[in-house]
């Protein structure tokens, strides 16, 4: 690694804006070295504070030992000018200089679509995030979010079990997982996926990081699908930035009184985006042929059929099933987790079953 | 001139002999009480001189000394007052009392010398007789809780005079006649039926197995889906009391002055139910004299304890021993008690603090972390000693109105009548009766699985990531369900729907 490698590099532990490390690298005109850069006046271009502690580490074996230290965490480094570097960001106003990351970096180069949406899904919310997240995941897409809680922890977690690829974008540090409840999910992404975050590893989240990171999320993505999310969320942020990087936006029309589903059913009215019922759609617009899992002639007993054809009409709870299927509240108690551990159904919250 | 007389103390559960000797000698008047007696006895001298007094006797105006023996045990209550009066009594010559060591004597006085009920007249008599004693003069008041016990003869009264007068032969009182358990307990209607519940079938259905196999329960559901009224349905459909149980239960009940005077003894299975305000002691038993706590009087029935994350910590770990032994021990500086506390726990709690998560028309508006936290309140060891997890819904209006015909709590009871007698006939020869206090060897020996029920679990463990220490709750719940079937084996279908009652154990939340 060269000097001015190193000396790049080095600045990546400071968080500074993309803008602020392009000045400081054309103030060192042709001369990268870190001798130069003490002599360079930092003062008018990042904060005294920021400037003196850039001064202060100054050095190439400082730089060094950073990055060795930076290997030893498991955390690769890319800067705008690395070859591996998202092509997709390149070409955005606020691309990231640098990009932190952990885990398997080719699936920057897979199709892919960012499922995002409210934190607090309501029983449906989760029923479509998970279904499209997977359908998607196993067409060889893969799925974008930010690890948030709701929405973004149910697509990652649906590509992860059909063994599909996702990628978290983070508003934090890699090493400062937010929140802390997804530290599971978050090793099990760096293993199976990848983690990224624009922010040095030790860096805690800031309510200004989450909008930021949503505009990696966007312009990593090739479509944004919206499931759930008010009017007032994070996800109007992941919208706006999807529609100035000219991404397809999709949205999961919902109930008109239900408020979780108002940003989606605005998009659709207001035809920012595209309304899509099934992933289908989403797979036709992106050139990529759907195939759908056949369905496997699968071996249901007679209780087990008649539960499958009730919830073929929708998501019910145990007692319109019990009252609908005539079977005693046993039986079809066991029948539900039979169904369930042959992954043909799945449970949400408030005892509602779906299929999956 | 000295006269003794015998009554009884309480020491939890279990009475002791009192001697109670007095001395009337020449002197200067004065009466003095000597013994570990506690504040209630030092004042029973001015109850015992007024009473005597007011019921025109002579108050012997010389030096009283009454002493109750054993004299290092510490001494509470009033019941002593009658004794001491009847010991006085008999000093005197002109009253004429000849056999007033025939008896054992319980109860306070009023200074109008009227006899008054106390507290604990079963325990002391069931200790009394087993001590050799035969005769007894109980307060008229507490004459029913004592007409349970075979093989004495109880006297009421209902004052003084009216004591002096039976001694002396002038009065003649019959010994109360026997009261036969089966009769009064026939009789006992619950005031809640499982009839009166419209839908929530499947929590009625978890209730059952509850009930058939003594597991404990934990309902999770949004405010106002009848989680309280499906726990106070619950008492309706366990087995009915035995003459045992329900002596153990009304001597806990008559020492904490709860029981119900006319009916004399506990026959419905008790249901306890302290709000989550209550402090740890309330709950275990304690204060200076180790009194017993809510999960004593729960002893043979249920403690419900609704908002179970609103109890403080301390107060829910506390239930852990108790849980496992069915005992608890208070130990306090003036005494160590073992009290009974056999109950199934029935706890209830919202899915997080606003209620609504997971609801399928209302918005929750909680945090991910407040759900944490919430939930973080119940410690792995207490979910540990709870078997059966269950989500409790909403009713709709249509169902609540509906007029279908629910099944009521009698029905439901015959069901686990019939499980509870296999399981009784299984565990003969050990200690236990029921399937929910097996323990890791007795859960191997009677819940063995077939292949397909083998396959089954494992799958389950796999697909929806179930905590390992599900295991064995899961196989002592299959073998309630299988119970209920008449199975003698647990079949896949049993494990099924045990593990459809593990919903705290998924990483659900």
């Amino acid at each position: 690694m060269n000097e001015k490698q190193l000396l790049i590099y080095f600045l990546s532990q400071f968080d500074l804006a993309a803008n602020k490390v392009e000045e400081i690298l054309s103030a060192l005109g042709k001369d990268f070295s870190f001798s130069k850069l003490c002599s360079v006046k930092l003062e008018k271009i990042v904060s005294k504070t920021a400037a003196d502690k850039i001064l202060s580490l100054a050095s190439s074996q400082y730089a060094k030992t950073y990055l060795e230290n930076l290997k030893e965490l498991g955390i690769g480094l890319l800067c705008k000018f690395d070859k591996d570097y998202p092509e997709k960001l390149l070409p955005l106003e606020e691309s990231p200089f640098f990009l932190f990351y952990k885990g398997d970096l080719s699936l920057l180069k897979m199709p892919s679509i960012a499922i995002v949406g409210t934190r607090t899904p309501s029983a449906y919310g989760r029923m479509v995030s998970e279904r499209f997240a997977r359908e998607l995941a196993q067409n060889g897409v893969a799925i974008i979010s930010g690890l948030a809680y709701g929405v973004d922890s149910i697509a990652h977690r649906a590509a992860l079990e059909c063994g599909g690829k996702t990628v978290a974008v983070l508003g934090s540090g890699l090493n400062n997982i937010y929140p802390a409840q997804h530290l599971d999910l978050a090793r099990e992404i760096a293993e199976e996926g990848l983690l990224l975050s624009e922010y040095c590893p030790s860096t805690s989240a800031t309510k200004y990081s989450f909008p930021a990171r949503n505009r990696i999320i966007a312009g990593l993505s090739d479509g944004v699908l919206i499931t759930e999310a008010g009017l007032k969320s994070g996800t109007l942020y992941t919208r706006d930035f999807a529609l100035d990087y000219g991404r397809e936006v999709y949205a999961v029309p919902g109930n008109i009184d239900n408020c979780k589903s108002d940003l989606p059913n605005e998009i659709v009215c207001s035809g920012q985006g595209m309304g899509v019922t099934s992933s289908k759609a989403i797979l036709e617009n992106m050139n990529i042929d759907s195939q759908q899992p056949q369905k496997k002639n699968l071996q249901l007993s007679f209780e087990e059929d008649v539960v499958v054809k009730l919830l073929e009409t929708g998501a019910k709870d145990m007692d319109e099933l019990e009252k609908k299927s005539n079977l005693a509240i046993g039986v079809l108690k066991s029948c539900l987790t039979m169904l369930e551990i042959r992954g043909i159904i799945s449970r949400m919250p408030g005892g509602l079953f779906c299929l999956k | 001139m000295l006269a003794k007389v015998v009554s009884f103390g309480l020491k939890g559960v279990d009475g002791y002999k009192i001697d109670i000797e007095t001395d009337v000698s020449n002197g200067l008047p004065h009466f003095e009480i000597v013994g570990l007696a506690d504040t209630a006895i030092k004042e029973a001298k001015e109850r015992v001189r007024s009473a005597i007094k007011n019921s025109a006797f002579e108050y012997p105006i010389k030096r009283i000394t009454v002493n109750l023996a054993p004299a290092d045990m510490k001494k509470e209550g009033a019941v002593y007052d009658l004794g001491i009066a009847i010991a006085i009594l008999s000093c005197n010559e002109e009253n004429g009392i000849k056999n007033e060591r025939d008896f054992a004597y319980l109860g306070e006085l009023s200074f109008d010398g009227s006899v008054k009920k106390i507290k604990g007249v079963l325990p002391l008599l069931i200790s009394a007789r087993n001590l050799g004693y035969k005769k007894f003069i109980v307060p008229k008041e507490n004459l029913t809780e004592a007409s349970f016990i075979s093989g004495i003869e109880v006297y009421g009264v209902s004052s003084l005079i009216q004591t002096v007068k039976f001694l002396k032969g002038e009065e003649e009182l019959l010994p109360v006649a026997a009261c036969k358990f089966e009769d009064i307990s026939a009789k006992q209607n619950y005031a809640m039926d499982f009839s009166h519940v419209k839908g929530q079938k499947m929590a009625k259905r978890a209730l059952e197995i509850a009930a058939a196999g003594g597991h404990n329960l934990l309902m999770i559901g949004p405010p106002g889906s009848g989680k309280s009224m499906l726990a106070k349905c619950f008492p309706t459909i366990l087995p009915d009391l035995t003459f045992e149980e329900a002596l153990e239960v009304t001597k806990i009940h008559s020492i904490a002055g709860e029981l119900d005077l006319k009916q004399g003894i506990v026959c419905t299975r008790p249901f306890r139910s302290p709000h989550h305000t209550a402090s740890t002691v309330s709950l275990t038993g304690g204060g200076p004299n180790s009194k017993p706590g809510e999960i004593s009087l729960a002893h043979n029935g249920v403690l419900f304890l609704d908002e179970f994350p609103e109890y403080t910590r301390h107060t829910i770990e506390t239930l852990r021993q108790p849980l496992e032994d069915g005992v608890i021990t208070v130990a306090r500086s003036n005494a160590t008690i073992t009290y009974p506390a056999n109950f199934t726990l029935i706890a209830s709690m919202n899915p997080c603090p606003c209620g609504n998560y997971g609801s399928k028309d209302r918005e929750c508006k909680c945090s991910a972390a407040q759900i944490t936290k919430y939930l973080s309140k119940l410690s792995g060891p207490i979910m540990d000693r709870i078997d059966i997890h269950i989500e409790v819904e909403n009713v709709t209006y249509d169902q609540l109105k509906s007029r279908n015909e629910e099944e009521s709590s009698a029905q439901i009871k015959q069901r686990v009548d019939k499980a509870r007698a296999i399981q009784l006939e299984r565990f003969k020869n050990s200690k236990i009766y029921s399937n929910s206090k097996m323990n890791a060897m007795q859960t191997k020996r009677y819940c063995a699985l077939d292949r397909e029920g083998e396959m089954l679990l494992k799958n389950a463990f796999e697909r929806l990531k179930l905590s390992a220490r599900a295991h064995d709750r899961l196989l002592r719940v299959a073998r309630t369900i299988a119970d209920l079937e008449g199975e003698a084996n647990i079949l896949a279908k049993h494990i099924a729907e045990a593990i459809s009652y593990r919903s705290m154990d998924r990483k659900y939340f």
